[in-house]
């Protein structure tokens, strides 16, 4: 599916202060709109279904229907919806559950001012999105855990290596940037490149990644 | 020495003494028409009997009343902090009666006890969840939507950092994981985020095919887990922890297992006063479960909680 000039997105989210806020940042982008609100999970899934919508934003903890559920009910009956989810808990837990219900990004609410927008455009162009400290983490647990997979070093560069061993020990990407002297754009170049190599820049890799190693159950 | 204070073996004793030896006396002062030498005999006779009655007096109100003592001993050495001692009801009919009556008090003090604790424990979760939704709803979601709409980058990092606070202290109050995911993905959460804090190795164990528990049930295994890996994190200086769940006999079965300093004393019964503690065994209680502290198998502490399945 070609990616729309402009990103029509539903808000689901039952405060009114989170959905205005950002209302607001998602607004100031020229290629995404919010064209839809909701306040619990059951009418995110009315509208989501009924109205023009590209990407669905949902909060994790709504009253009634949750995120999670409404996430699993979209994914079931409007595939072609791409979902995102916002939340108060950096959770694995939460992040792997919803990635299982459909979701392709994991938001957090105390980063959202600066992570919603790239995180919409990665969901448009097919990429997951999964916020910083659960990637340090994913890629920590996949450099100790490696023996058996020791194989798939041998296809990362030597630079992609360095970079990996930087995101396991939880660094930013600026420190990264600064630890090897190359350009903070360079970093999240090896990243993605990362990312993709060892399978998990896709959700369902993702997905199927935690569950092998114990990290949801199935 | 005043009468009454004396101990009941020496006042009856006192009593009967004296009706003897006045009986005594009377015998031996009757006037009477006997020889001189006969009736030194005689007072000799009647002396010996005297003290023999005295002696046989003390020896079978001491046997008489030895139970009494036996058991205000016994219900001195009664402790409440160990439920179900009973004192065997032994003795005559009013020993026996006083037993039975004692007992029936500790009965009822027990009960009574389990039940404030009970209460106590339920007002306590009830005002958590009320602090963690005020924190959740209204402090953390204001947050977020003034960091929504702030630009300058100082003020957005102090605000970021107080909703980081915020978001930690409900999650610890409210494990609104537990309500949507479930234990297993609860329990994996807390010990992950534990292994990441603390540095110490975690090992998990959760089964699959575990029976399904009361919400009560869930919390009770949540808030004894946590309560287990904080202490672990504050006294143990442990470098691995075993957290395992497993199905038991229509129940399930949490073990929380640590290599650490280990609990002083020769049996872990030094334990059983401690407050956090006695918090995990009063919430064992409140679910119709039953917890164990012991020495673990690798030398520290394991903490043992059994709860029953199904719903209440």
């Amino acid at each position: 599916m070609p990616i729309p000039l402009v990103t029509r997105i539903l808000v689901a989210d039952d405060h009114p202060i989170v959905r205005s806020g950002l209302k607001k940042v998602i607004d100031a982008q020229a290629d995404m709109e919010v064209v839809a609100e909701a306040e619990d999970g059951a009418e995110a899934v009315k509208k989501a279904l009924k109205d023009d919508v590209h990407l669905a934003i949902l909060d994790v903890s709504m009253p009634k229907t949750t995120g999670i559920q409404a996430a699993d009910e979209l994914h079931k009956r409007k595939p072609e919806l791409k979902l995102l989810m916002l939340s108060m808990y950096d959770s694995e837990q939460f992040l792997f559950e919803s990635l299982k219900a459909g979701a392709s990004g994991y938001v957090l609410k105390s980063d959202a001012d600066q992570d919603i927008v790239e995180a919409v455009r990665r969901t448009m162009r097919g990429q997951s999105f999964l916020y910083p400290s659960a990637i340090s983490t994913l890629v920590k647990d996949f450099v100790e855990r490696g023996r058996p997979e020791e194989e798939q070093f041998d296809i990362l560069t030597p630079r992609e290596l360095q970079v990996l061993k930087l995101i396991a020990e939880a660094y930013t990407s600026k420190e990264i940037a600064q630890e090897l002297v190359i350009s903070v754009k360079t970093v999240e170049r090896h990243r993605q490149n990362i990312l993709d190599k060892l399978g998990m820049s896709d959700r369902v890799e993702l997905t199927r990644y935690a569950i092998r190693r114990g990290l949801i159950q199935p | 020495m005043r009468f009454s204070r004396l101990p009941l073996l020496w006042r009856v004793f006192a009593i009967n003494a004296a009706l003897l030896v006045a009986a005594t006396l009377l015998l031996a002062l009757t006037p009477v028409t006997i020889h001189a030498r006969i009736a030194i005999v005689e007072g000799l006779d009647l002396a010996v009997g005297l003290v023999v009655m005295l002696a046989a007096n003390l020896l079978l109100l001491r046997h008489t009343l030895r139970p009494i003592d036996r058991l205000v001993e016994r219900m001195r050495r009664i402790d409440l902090l160990q439920p179900g001692q009973r004192i065997p009801e032994h003795g005559g009919v009013e020993v026996a009666e006083l037993t039975h009556t004692f007992n029936e008090m500790l009965e009822r003090l027990e009960a009574e006890r389990r039940e404030s604790a009970q209460r106590a424990l339920r007002a306590q979760e009830a005002e958590r969840r009320r602090i963690a939704s005020g924190l959740h709803d209204e402090v953390g979601q204001v947050l977020t939507g003034v960091l929504l709409r702030l630009d300058d980058d100082e003020t957005k990092q102090a605000v970021r950092q107080a909703l980081e606070e915020v978001r930690r202290i409900a999650r610890e109050l409210r494990p609104e994981m537990l309500e949507q995911l479930g234990l297993v993905s609860a329990l994996t959460e807390l010990s992950r985020k534990f292994a990441d804090s603390s540095g110490v190795h975690v090992e998990r164990r959760f089964a699959t095919d575990l029976p399904s528990l009361s919400d009560d049930a869930e919390l009770a295994v949540y808030r004894v887990a946590q309560e287990s890996l904080t202490n672990i994190a504050r006294h143990a200086d442990a470098s691995h922890v075993e957290i395992a769940l497993q199905p038991g006999a229509d129940s399930v079965v949490l073990r929380v297992a640590d290599d650490g300093r280990g609990i002083p004393g020769p049996d872990a019964s030094a334990v059983n006063g401690h407050g956090g503690l006695r918090g995990m065994r009063e919430r064992a209680l409140l679910v119709g479960g039953a917890l164990a502290i012991k020495r673990g198998s690798e030398g520290g502490v394991e903490v043992r909680l059994e709860v029953p399945a199904g719903e209440p």
